[in-house]
């Protein structure tokens, strides 16, 4: 299993190179200009971007991205000094249901940035870091979505998601689980952190980024654990 | 950084000091934030940070353990959601304080210098960090003692507080005699005059006199001819001190009051004044106009309201524990002269004292009796049957106006402590040369005694000689000592609970024993071992400062603590008194501020400290 995930990565660092190659200049140029870390490393010492994305919805060739929060970690410090909330403006209204949900309304969406400019923000942040998410799937298609609008192209990166991460333990430990349990607001009550203030994307961000600062506690090797063991396969 | 962070922002600003900072400082202080997550049984500081910086506790739980006698350390205290934890902001700690989460933990933690940049324009706050415990309660008691003066009699009581409710009222179509008739059969000086429910004026006797009588207009008529309209209202919600405000400036001795609004009652001036009325003084005066028991035990009453109204008017509690305890005195010697009426004078000179906490005017409503009685060495055996019946007459007196008898019956009417001087001679004599715990314990409330009545050259006399032998005698200051350090105050407080010494937790804290005690025993000892007269606690403290039993800097500190917590049990017995329950010195955390509980911490810290060094001394 080791010797794929490394397979795995290795792929992902060659390919890389290979859309560098092809990439446009520009910033996705520059943000695959920078390498993945090892996953040999340690995963204390490895930057982490904590992210978190709110959109319309989940399909990403349809719904757009409303608001970008992220948080930089490293060494089990998540800095919220250096941390980053944008919101989006884009064309057309906005769904009722996700303005109760996002609490984002169509005149703060005016006051946004252009997708543009906070892609090209996030990418130049997130270049030489592990993203983290929970529930990979939204964070991944719609940044490779976002860029094949902006860029042509996607790019790869490495994720650690802490869904991901918490459904293995509950498979390895053969504990019969509910998939509701694997929400992230279930997860963090059941490591015992605080209720935190939802549907925002900096604050979502940092509770992810919390709730893997708990998840440590099953790696007996805590923070000199390779990386290799956190990615997203 | 982002003001989105709502939920950090919250969390810090609800934290002591911090809620002192604008919401831009607290933004830059979140600035300067990392989150950390620390395992349970792994010391901190967490790795990564190795600068001076404090922590603020979001979940989870830390204890502290002293590492400076032994491997395992002594608990000093437990932190939990809310808290901060400051034993690292300093490089130069001399403390050897370990500190290890008892569950897995998160904190924020911050940069200690960088902090210091941003509450340098706070002084408080930058004084929280910079100032020991005992300059933190110096600053809190002095800033009681203020709030004492500034308020005066009135300032502090809520109309809602003595007002007559509901307003009588008669309708304005009425006639002048009806209203009249309504007022002398109710015996109030004033009506509401309402017109369909509605407010319309006010009628008094002075307007019968001056607007009907002087003018000859006939009784029949409406009462509405002689009513004041343009009435003045106040509102129920204010204070006292404005509705005489309000009655001086228009010269009117009749407010109605309303509530939301709506006509509620009434206050007039002679409520005000029978406000102003209940005063030590006033009491004092009526305790000596008493006649029979009966009338004295009626008085009594007034005596939880009078600590009521004190607590309320932001009286230290040094002031308060005087106030009941002159007043007690007075119920004593009222109750002494009508007892020598019955059964004659006295045959020979005797002395009643009171003992513990009356005799260290620290005395509140509601305590039980300690008396006791120096006779003079010419009594004959045959006198003691005039003393017994003194006793019992008084003693029953007192328990009639609800001073409980003594559990442990220290009172004159036990025959032990209705004695010739030379025998308390002896007792004192017993107490000091051949001290043992148990004795001690019991006799120790007969070191604080005052002369309440009587001969006061029979006490002085007696307490001379005692001092003289306490001064010299350190075997019993040992061991008066050794049963002062019995009793100690709790390590603080975790989440809403109180923490003791062996970590356990209890629900309340009780006020009397683990905090006003331990400093009252601690005063007794250096008075004793100084040879001081005084017997209050404050005034032992003030003189044996500077002594070589206690230095000024601790004797400032223990006044502070002792002060401090002797408000936070007026407060709290006031609350109880006001709600009609008995009132206890069993204090829950929740009753009190975060603030708060950190000044008792400091106060905690200062008898601690007193303690210890007495232990040193002593063992």
């Amino acid at each position: 299993m080791f010797t794929n995930l490394v397979d795995y990565f290795f792929s992902l660092e060659s390919k890389r190179k290979k859309l560098l190659a092809k990439a446009p200049e520009g910033p996705l140029k520059e943000f695959l200009k920078v390498p993945f870390a090892s996953t040999e490393q340690a995963i204390g010492e490895v930057d982490i971007l904590a992210l978190d994305f709110e959109t319309t919805g989940l399909n990403a060739k349809q719904d757009k991205l409303l608001s970008v929060g992220y948080v930089n970690f490293k060494n089990g410090l998540i800095k919220l000094g250096q941390s980053h909330h944008q919101i989006i403006c884009s064309n057309g209204d906005m769904d009722k249901d996700n303005v109760v949900i996002h609490q984002i309304t169509d005149t703060e969406k005016a006051n946004g940035c252009q997708l543009e400019q906070v892609i090209e923000q996030l990418l130049s942040d997130l270049a030489g870091k592990v993203m983290l998410v929970h529930y990979a799937n939204i964070e991944k298609t719609f940044l490779e979505q976002a860029c094949i609008k902006l860029y042509g192209m996607a790019p790869v990166f490495p994720i650690i998601d802490t869904l991901a991460l918490a459904k293995k333990h509950f498979e390895r430990a053969q504990k019969h689980f509910d998939p509701s349990q694997l929400r992230l607001i279930n997860l963090r009550a059941a490591y015992g952190l605080p209720a935190h203030h939802e549907h925002n994307a900096l604050n979502d961000a940092i509770a992810t980024a919390e709730l893997l600062l708990a998840q440590m506690r099953n790696y007996p090797q805590g923070f000199s654990t390779p990386l290799s063991e956190f990615l997203l396969k | 950084m982002s003001t989105e962070l709502a939920d950090i922002h919250d969390f810090i600003k609800a934290i002591e000091p911090f809620n002192q900072l604008s919401d831009s400082a607290i933004g830059q202080v979140i600035n300067q934030i990392s989150i950390c997550y620390v395992r349970e049984g792994e010391p901190l500081p967490p790795q990564g940070i190795d600068q001076p910086s404090l922590y603020f506790l979001r979940k989870g739980a830390l204890a502290y353990y002293d590492m400076s006698n032994g491997e395992d350390g002594e608990l000093l205290g437990k932190y939990g959601e809310g808290d901060i934890c400051s034993v690292f902001c300093r490089t130069d700690r001399k403390e050897n304080i370990k500190v290890i989460p008892e569950e897995d933990t998160l904190l924020c933690v911050i940069d200690y210098e960088e902090l210091k940049v941003i509450i340098k324009d706070y002084p408080e706050v930058f004084a929280f960090f910079m100032n020991t415990a005992g300059e933190r309660l110096q600053n809190k008691v002095a800033s009681i003692n203020e709030e004492a003066i500034v308020s005066s009699t009135l300032m502090n009581m809520s109309i809602s507080d003595f007002y007559h409710a509901p307003a009588v009222t008669i309708d304005s179509k009425q006639s002048i005699q009806d209203a009249a008739i309504k007022m002398t059969e109710l015996g109030f000086s004033c009506l509401v005059v309402v017109t369909n429910d509605e407010l319309a004026g006010i009628v008094t006797d002075k307007d019968l006199r001056r607007r009907c009588i002087a003018q000859g207009l006939a009784v029949t008529q409406p009462v509405s001819d002689i009513m004041t309209s343009n009435v003045q209202l106040i509102d129920v919600n204010h204070s006292a001190h404005d509705a005489l405000i309000k009655m001086t400036s228009g010269r009117i001795h009749h407010l109605p009051v309303t509530k939301n609004g709506k006509l509620a009652g009434m206050v007039t001036v002679t409520d005000l004044m029978n406000q102003e009325g209940l005063n030590a003084v006033n009491m004092a005066s009526t305790i000596r106009k008493a006649n029979t028991v009966v009338e004295l035990a009626k008085i009594a009453e007034l005596l939880p309201k009078l600590q009521i109204r004190m607590a309320k008017l932001g009286t230290t509690a040094d002031h308060v524990g005087k106030t009941i305890s002159a007043i007690t005195g007075s119920f004593t010697m009222r109750l002494i002269e009508m007892a020598e009426k019955q059964i004659g004078p006295a045959p020979v000179p005797y002395a009643w004292m009171a003992a513990g906490s009356q005799a260290r005017q620290e005395q509140f409503a509601h305590s039980d009796q300690d008396n006791a009685l120096i006779i003079s060495d010419d009594m004959q055996p045959e006198d003691d049957k005039w003393f017994a019946d003194l006793a019992k007459f008084v003693s029953d007196g007192l328990a009639a106006c609800n001073f409980i008898y003594c559990p442990g019956n220290v009172m004159a009417t036990n025959p032990k402590w209705r004695q010739p001087a030379k025998v308390w001679g002896q007792y004192f004599d017993k107490w000091i040369n051949q001290p043992e715990p148990l004795a001690l314990m019991h006799s120790s409330i007969f070191f604080d005694l005052n002369t309440v009545c009587g001969d006061a050259s029979l006490l002085a006399g007696v307490r001379a000689k005692m001092l003289n032998k306490t001064k010299a005698n350190t075997l019993f200051v040992a061991h008066l000592s050794g049963n002062a350090l019995k009793l100690r105050p709790p390590l603080g407080f975790f989440r809403d609970f109180v923490l003791i010494s062996n970590g356990k937790n209890k629900k309340t804290l009780d006020l009397k024993h683990n905090g006003i005690a331990p400093i009252v025993d601690l005063a007794r000892i250096y008075a004793l071992s100084e040879g001081i007269e005084a017997v209050n606690t404050i005034d032992r403290l003030r003189q044996a400062s500077g002594t070589p039993s206690l230095s000024s800097k601790s004797a400032a500190s223990l006044i502070d603590a002792y002060e401090f917590l002797g408000m936070l049990r007026v407060e709290h017995q006031a609350r109880q008194l006001q709600a009609n329950t008995e009132p206890d010195n069993y204090l829950a955390p929740k009753e009190i501020s975060r603030l708060e509980r950190e000044h008792l911490k400091d106060a905690f810290k200062v008898i601690k400290s007193m303690q210890n060094s007495r232990q040193t001394t002593y063992s």
